[in-house]
């Protein structure tokens, strides 16, 4: 079953609009809430009037800060990060200030939506304006007003690695150049969503709407309530989309939760797309200066980078992690020994930041690997030729960079870079002529190649239950926002067990079914849900294995388990199926175990199995190459991307089918971040970007055919299967590969520094203007 | 506030509502009757989520009002899908994974009904156009692409038309 194209269980229920997504959901009783957000940048909240509000027929309530408990404590920083960052941290409603455009300042509660945003325009508040951070240039200059006492700058920090002075002086070319990557977010299509409703009698309190980490977030919420984390639930439903942004614990699962039980029926809260805007975790937006070295030969022997990351108006629970990648990461899958980076961690009166597919991974690629085309330009050199010379090579591995994010070594377990680059750029056609370009177009060509540490840790848990008829349930400690996995789990036990992966079911994201979980993020839940199940999976046929040789007399050595069935190997017409095994080991079944005589005993525990796996810390590491044509009018600055090819050496692709998937919509949405998307703030810190109007998604008619090119040279060393995951390779080399062919179609030197690549800025670029 | 009734033929059926004159077409349907496969991703007629077909055409939910529907007809993801199983083009797009999180499926599939209904041979640059106003954020929209094209490649043989220029 691994390695199979099988089709995915969960589709059925979405092609027919039966999918159970969070506004999906209704409970008796229940009540709509509207947050009621700050349309200031920075301000005081001088008053705040909502008795008109109150007086509407059908407002239940208008909840403030005041109404949160009084010891309630700001949303703490759960990821290591580089400082202290409880200066900067945001409480989940506002109290005398606030500090972005979107933050929380009140909750209304109506009988709808719709009531609840009309009570929201009575609502009477007096702000008293205060200065603007407007951007990280801001922030760094002394003579900006301070956000908080400590001043703008959440955190500096950085490595040096090696002897980069020596380096420089030494080489036979240095290149210097900036890039910078605009404020973008992932835009799920489905928007943010609760549902939460508290049996006060019973101290239960069930939350449907989280997702990606449920278990770290639901522990969140008690610590920060003071509830026992068995007083609640946390539940998943189907979900739109993720793509990193829907693991924070935000304001909002923690208000809205709490109000629920102040309340005492339950409310739903669904945000609108404008709201999305404003309150998703933002992301990418930073800037690299960087100096680069290399030999005549074409040897790369020194990076030096400023990283300056603007997080937006407070730290959440994400921390610095985003520049904290990149910076770790930023020589990619390079052997470069001497490496400087200064990282600082801005803030500014924006939406606060954090994580997106492939975070700070798609921005240091963008910097990196332009500067790397310079070098080559310099030198004369090929483009593929300069990375060729420069990959880490099978017999360095493991390769360890010299870095760590987030307490973690950036460390590659295993790969063959060199092997798949060849292949990648031999499957393209590399060297193969460029067509001419006619008139105003002008034909380039890109190439990037790429690591992503993928498959965190710490931990991840599975059980597998067989029952009496031999139906499977997986419960899977991940989460799930689309990707396959109620197909791609069933598929790795199917694997050991033998039994049909329609046979299963998979349960996930509900702390109510599964204790521990990790969730889903960094390709994990292929890595380590995946090993879980597996090893789960195992346990489940050893414990068949030895019920089998009692129920068949066998020894457990002469048995084989085949097809859903242990057989004496010897005689295959002695069997028992696992369902029938099943049976046999249902508690309080008397075949092998009878009732004791004169005191109680242990009894089976049914044919199960449960693992909890704990993860080497650096996990492990996907290498990746983007190819692409485009086509560059000189004219008007429109870009065709006339070819795209992305490689990935997955270790082992358990179903290839979703793994293509993830790789051509991780280009698409790449394209997005490369060309389109950007969440624009004016000077005075006032968000522009308020529908799809505004902040453009790929449509059918950006996104030309991608070829994905999957492989499974190096399988990972750090796990059973060998999997490395895919989930942000795709994205993660676009604006890279973009910027690199649309450089070369110029030819003139001139680099498309600045994202998003708006035909505007490419038009700038053109010299002499035609 | 006030109400309105309004009657249309809903997914075959004559249904009739008591609704805000405010409340869009999408809402009327999700709150009032449960059909909660009409989605909405973004409330301004953008991302095409909402997609349900009046009088066979596919339109935007969220942009109509309930009350406008009168005497119309509408059909929604659940009346456009069998009474069990799939469609010829959802089978299309669950062998071709032209779909991750599903959320833009159900307005996915009936902007195709819609194009297949007067068109049933596309070409790419038609299908491609049809599903202009449906944004997806999983796929990269090729593998919606090539569902729709194997529908058309079916039709094609089915009809032995000849294979359109686009």
């Amino acid at each position: 079953m691994i390695g199979q194209r099988v089709l995915r269980v969960e589709d059925k229920r979405f092609l027919r609009g039966e999918g159970r997504y969070v506004a999906d959901i209704a409970l008796p009783f229940m009540r709509e809430a509207y947050v009621l957000r700050s349309p200031q940048p920075h301000a005081k909240i001088v008053s705040f009037d909502a008795s008109a509000a109150l007086a509407l027929e059908g407002v239940d309530a208008v909840y403030t800060a005041a109404d949160l408990p009084a010891s309630l404590t700001p949303i703490p920083c759960r990821i290591p990060t580089h400082g202290d960052m409880t200066p900067f941290l945001q409480y989940p409603l506002a109290r005398d200030v606030v500090r972005f455009v979107g933050e929380p300042i009140a909750v209304i509660v109506a009988s709808s939506r719709a009531l609840a945003e009309d009570a929201a325009e009575l609502v009477a508040i007096e702000f008293e304006p205060l200065p603007v951070v407007a951007d990280a240039a801001a922030a760094l200059d002394p003579a900006t007003p301070k956000m908080y006492p400590p001043g703008n700058i959440a955190t500096q920090w950085g490595f040096d690695l090696g002897k980069v002075d020596d380096a420089f002086a030494q080489a036979d070319i240095v290149v210097e150049k900036s890039f910078s990557i605009q404020r973008h977010s992932a835009m799920p299509l489905e928007t943010r969503g609760l549902i939460a409703s508290y049996d006060k009698a019973r101290s239960y309190l069930e939350v449907w709407g989280p997702t990606k980490v449920p278990h770290t977030n639901r522990a969140m919420l008690a610590r920060m309530l003071g509830m026992r984390d068995g007083d609640i639930r946390f539940a998943e439903p189907d979900v739109g989309g993720s793509f990193g942004a829907r693991g924070e614990f935000y304001p909002e699962d923690i208000f809205i939760p709490y109000f629920a039980m102040k309340l005492g029926k339950p409310i739903r809260w669904i945000e609108d797309r404008q709201e999305h805007f404003a309150s998703i975790n933002h992301s990418r937006e930073c800037t690299f200066d960087v100096k680069a070295s290399a030999n005549k030969d074409g040897r790369i022997t020194a990076f030096d980078v400023v990283l300056v990351a603007d997080l937006g108006a407070y730290i959440r629970t994400h921390g610095d992690v985003v520049p904290s990648h990149a910076a770790a990461s930023f020589p990619g899958p390079y052997a470069i020994r001497n490496y400087r980076v200064k990282a600082t961690a801005a803030l500014s009166n924006k939406t606060p930041s954090g994580t997106l597919r492939a975070p700070g991974m798609f921005e240091a690629n963008f910097a990196r690997e332009q500067i790397i085309d310079m070098m080559a330009e310099k030198l004369g050199m090929d483009r593929a030729e300069i990375r060729r010379r420069n990959l880490i090579k099978p017999d360095e591995m493991p390769w360890y960079v010299g870095t760590q994010s987030v307490n973690r070594p950036t460390l590659f377990d295993s790969g063959d870079f060199p092997g798949l680059f060849e292949e990648s750029v031999s499957h393209f056609g590399w060297s193969a002529p460029l067509a001419k370009g006619e008139g105003p177009v002008r034909r380039g060509r890109g190439i990037v190649a790429l690591v992503e540490p993928s498959g965190f840790g710490p931990f991840e848990s599975a059980r597998i239950e067989i029952d009496p008829a031999g139906f499977a349930t997986i419960f899977t400690g991940a989460s799930n926002q689309g990707q396959g996995h109620e197909t791609m789990l069933p598929q790795v036990a199917a694997e050991v067990l033998g039994i049909a992966h329609d046979r299963f079911r998979v349960r996930h994201g509900d702390t109510a079914m599964i204790p521990y979980g990790g969730g889903s993020y960094a390709s994990r839940t292929a890595v380590m849900g995946a090993n879980a199940v597996h090893r789960a999976a195992l346990a489940v046929k050893a414990k068949a294995l030895a019920a089998a040789a009692q129920m068949l007399q066998a020894k457990e050595e002469e048995l084989t388990l085949d097809g859903g069935r242990v057989i004496v190997t010897a005689n295959p017409s002695r069997f028992v199926t696992l369902a029938h095994i099943a049976r046999v080991l249902t508690p309080g079944n008397a075949e092998l175990v009878p009732a004791p005589k004169d005191f109680i005993k242990d009894d089976h525990d049914g044919l199960t199995g449960e693992v909890f796996l704990r993860a080497i810390p650096s996990g492990t590491a996907v290498f990746s190459v983007h190819m692409a044509d485009v086509a560059l009018d000189i004219g008007t600055g429109e870009l065709k991307i006339e070819r795209y090819c992305v490689s990935g050496d997955v270790g082992r692709a358990i179903n290839p089918m979703i793994v293509e998937g993830q790789l051509v919509g991780g280009v698409a949405q790449g394209i997005g971040g490369a060309l389109l998307e950007e969440l624009a703030y004016d000077e005075d810190g006032n968000l522009q970007t308020g529908s799809f109007a505004d902040y453009l998604l790929p449509s059918s008619h950006e996104v030309p055919r991608i070829e994905a090119l999957v492989v499974e040279k190096a399988k990972s060393l750090s796990n059973d299967l060998g999997v490395k995951g895919c989930g942000e390779i795709g994205i993660s080399g676009v604006a890279a590969v973009l910027a690199n062919a649309i450089a070369h179609a110029l030819g003139t030197g001139a680099r498309p520094t600045t994202l998003p690549l708006t035909a505007e800025r490419l038009l700038d670029l053109v010299e002499p203007r035609p | 506030m006030t109400t309105r009734d309004v009657s249309f033929t809903l997914n075959g059926r004559p249904a009739t509502l008591t609704v805000e004159p405010r409340q869009t077409l999408a809402d009327a349907v999700r709150q009032h009757l449960g059909l909660t496969g009409t989605h909405l991703g973004c409330e301004h007629g953008v991302c095409g989520a909402c997609t349900v077909l009046l009088d066979g055409d596919a339109i935007r939910g969220c942009l109509m009002l309930a009350v406008q529907a009168e005497s119309l007809s509408i059909t929604t993801i659940e009346g456009a899908s069998p009474p069990e199983g799939l469609g010829v083009i959802q089978d299309a797009m669950q062998r071709h994974h032209a779909l991750q999180c599903g959320f833009c499926s159900p307005g996915m599939v009936l902007a195709l009904e819609a194009l297949f209904a007067h068109t049933p041979c596309p070409g790419e640059d038609e299908i491609r156009e049809a599903i202009s106003g449906n944004l997806c954020r999983c796929t990269g929209y090729q593998p919606i692409v090539a569902a729709a094209l194997s529908v058309a490649e079916k039709n094609r043989a089915n009809l032995g038309a000849a294979a359109p220029s686009a």
